[in-house]
């Protein structure tokens, strides 16, 4: 498995300065506060609006529709830069980072203008809608399914595990549009964009271990979807699904969710002199280095367009288990109290570190799951 | 086991089997603790099973004490029973009196005044004193005098900030270095024990629900990557086990330290394997499985952690002049 190297210009480089300069200006001013996993678990739309102002929500998305036009490198760099600051951009994550390439890829002209504009403005956040209550990894065999009635869909089912479904407008919904058949189970899915305000769609909260509200069970009764709101083919929408993945499982949110904490051990160490600590957390640094390199070669295939489900299924499983690492490693390094509450930051980031970790290799396709993908591939190549 | 610490132990289990639901260890999160739990244990005398005839108790000894305190993992009790029993066997063991009145327990180096603040204090809100060993001298304070904050550790028990004007002291005794050592043995044994309970608890919970869950048309324990998970479950519980059996007769020091630091692995493994397993569903609040994996999170940070024995052990280590001689011959 080759994968490019990715060398930064010299306006890629400014470009990082520039999102740095923004992010420190509004952490001293107290607009928000360096969380670790705060890409999923920090959602604030008010913080969303400011970095649409800045032009930093589909800013790879072509001009003709709102978006920037740069390259997906540098939106890479703007990602890892919120990451590596803890801040709290979850709101409008999955819209930038899926629903909008999606819909570029898939979607109506229709659908393009009237949700790109809107999700550049920071003013339509996307939920993901896969995970049943029995479909999880086994997720071709979802049950909610669309009935076609005049002039569109009548859905009827549950989607379950879905993060900041109360935050959102919308959410891209995989459903059965045509009977299940146990033989051929991908078959007669479709991808359904189902306004989460809609009649019958009833949200219910299932608090994380921690007691947040993080995601959420989210119903339907006889909602009904015009036909105008099916992204692509109907019955594709399991190909179109897979190269959603792609995009999903490979980026810097795989590798850096616990980076706030790293920094902090770093910090820690130093104030204490500790060469043998920092000898010790230096291994994480070069394993930070590594990742780094896969997870941008990969940013790197994408945007020449060609085919990544397996280097990213590859990236997803290493990656998180190192941001599952740090918080073991750095607790062994200095001493801690982690506490959600701690006054101190490094205690405050353990916690969420700690107690955040155990999704970091689920949610978005468990590492089993992953496992098999790569293996599968490899042996195949 | 002694036939009395297994009927002791009997009876205990069934009162955490009856008083001790998912419900009463949620009410914790809400600062509701197991009052009735502690009604029962008292009216059987199960909090006086290692205070001696003397005082009215039954003259058990630490060995009996672990084998509750693994139960008290074991079940996640929402009550102060292991600091409360701790506390008072230390109390004898320096000389001093037990209490009946709810006791805690706090170690702290540092202190050697009582007065000012103290953080970290298990059940301060629900004891009458505090039992505070320090450098070099054991303490026991009068809560009702004291500002009592409210704080949890990660798995919301009770873990309150106390301070005082000026600090009632009700008993108070020299220690020696040897004392406060074997004090340290005690204290560090007790976590491990409901560590290993915890640990234990994780490690069936697992097992029962790979066989409940389906997916792809068969239960989830049909699955490599998941027997692979199961069997280091049942590796890490087994050691768990083992090690608590094997620190509680002779509370050795270097045994105590290298349960500490086996068991932190063990805390590490034993939450990452389990949830994995679980996927989805182990992290929510709903799911009993955080009760013990956040737990586990808590107390292997709390008190003296393998970070403090590693470093003790590396002070011995220094002494010796032949590994496996010391390895072997204690
Ligand atoms: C924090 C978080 C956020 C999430 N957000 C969303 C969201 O926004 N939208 C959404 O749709 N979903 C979301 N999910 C759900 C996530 O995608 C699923 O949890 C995941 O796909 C696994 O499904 P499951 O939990 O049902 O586990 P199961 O599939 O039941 O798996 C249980 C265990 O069995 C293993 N297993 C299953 N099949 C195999 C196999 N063939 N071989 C080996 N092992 C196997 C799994 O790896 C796991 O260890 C989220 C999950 C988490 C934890």
């Amino acid at each position: 498995m080759k994968l490019p190297v990715v060398q930064f210009t010299r306006e890629q480089q400014a470009f990082r300065l520039k999102v740095r300069a923004f992010l420190q200006q509004h952490l001293k001013a107290g607009t928000f506060q360096t969380k670790c996993d705060s890409w999923l678990s920090g959602s604030d739309s008010a913080f969303s609006k400011l970095i649409a102002a800045q032009g930093w929500i589909g800013m790879t998305w072509p001009k003709h529709y709102g978006g920037a036009e740069r390259s997906t490198i540098e939106r890479y760099i703007l990602t890892e830069e919120f990451l590596a600051a803890g801040a709290p951009v979850a709101a409008h994550w999955f819209a930038d980072r899926q629903t909008g390439p999606l819909l570029l890829r898939f979607g109506t002209e229709e659908q393009r203008q009237f949700f790109l504009a809107k999700i550049i403005q920071g003013e339509c956040f996307f939920a993901i809608g896969l995970s049943e209550p029995n479909s999880g990894s086994d997720l071709a065999s979802v049950r909610t399914k669309a009935e076609k009635v005049e002039g569109g869909w009548l859905v009827n089912g549950a989607k379950t595990w879905t993060s900041n479904a109360h935050d959102a407008h919308y959410m891209v919904t995989l459903v059965r549009t045509a009977p299940y058949d146990e033989q051929h189970k991908h078959k007669g899915l479709s991808q359904l964009i189902i306004d989460l305000h809609a009649p019958g769609v009833t949200i219910t909260p299932i608090p994380y271990l921690t007691g947040e509200r993080h995601f959420n069970d989210v119903f339907f009764d006889n909602v009904f979807v015009p036909d105008s709101m099916v992204v692509g083919t109907l019955g594709n929408g399991w190909a179109q699904g897979l190269a959603e993945l792609a995009f999903e499982r490979s980026g810097p949110e795989r590798i850096l969710s616990t980076f706030p904490l790293l920094n902090e051990l770093i910090v820690e160490l130093k104030k204490a002199h500790d060469i043998a600590g920092l000898a010790t957390a230096s291994k994480l640094l070069a394993e930070m280095w590594s990742l780094r390199n896969l997870s941008l070669g990969v940013a790197q295939v994408l945007e020449e367009g060609g085919e990544v489900a397996i280097p990213a299924a590859l990236v997803k499983s290493i990656g998180t288990k190192f941001e599952q690492k740090i918080p073991e490693i750095a607790r062994l390094l200095v001493r801690a109290y982690p506490s959600l509450q701690a006054e101190r930051a490094f205690d405050r980031y353990m916690a969420q570190s700690i107690l955040h970790a155990p999704g970091f290799t689920i949610r978005g396709g468990t590492s089993e799951v992953l496992y098999g993908i790569v293996a599968k591939g490899v042996v195949a190549q | 086991m002694s036939e009395m610490l297994e009927i002791v132990s009997d009876v205990f289990e069934k009162m955490c089997k009856d008083f001790v639901t998912k419900e009463t260890v949620d009410l914790l999160e809400e600062g509701q603790w197991a009052s009735a739990l502690w009604q029962q244990l008292e009216d059987n005398e199960l909090l006086k099973v290692a205070v001696t005839e003397q005082h009215g108790g039954a003259n058990g000894d630490i060995a009996d004490l672990l084998a509750l305190y693994q139960l008290v993992g074991y079940y996640s009790v929402p009550a102060p029973v292991l600091e409360h029993t701790l506390a008072n066997f230390i109390l004898e063991a320096v000389g001093l009196t037990p209490y009946s009145t709810v006791t805690t327990i706090l170690f702290d180096e540092q202190y050697d005044k009582a007065d000012g603040t103290m953080h970290h204090v298990p059940w301060a809100r629900v004891a009458q004193q505090l039992v505070l060993v320090a450098k070099k001298q054991l303490m026991v304070i009068d809560l009702s005098q004291a500002t009592i904050t409210q704080a949890t550790n990660l798995a919301a028990e009770p873990r309150d900030t106390v301070s005082f004007q000026q600090a009632g002291i009700i008993a108070q005794v020299a220690l020696s270095k040897q004392q406060l050592q074997q004090l340290i043995s005690y204290s560090t044994a007790a976590k491990l024990a409901a560590m290993s309970g915890a640990l234990d608890k994780a490690f069936q919970l697992t097992v029962r629900y790979s066989k409940e869950r389906e997916q792809f048309g068969r239960p989830i324990h049909r699955f490599q990557l998941i027997q692979q998970h199961i069997a280091i479950l049942a590796g890490e519980a087994a050691i768990a086990t083992a090690a608590i059996e094997n620190i509680a007769h002779g509370m050795e020091r270097s045994e105590i330290a290298f349960a500490s630091i086996r068991l932190d692995e063990a805390s590490k493994i034993v939450a990452t394997s389990a949830h994995q397993v679980h996927a989805a569903i182990g992290v929510t609040y709903e799911h009993s499985l955080q009760h013990y994996t956040r737990r586990l999170w808590a107390w292997r940070d709390e008190g003296f952690t393998a970070h403090y024995w590693q470093n003790q052990l590396a002070q011995e280590l220094l002494q010796i002049e032949d590994l496996w001689a010391w390895m072997t011959t204690k």
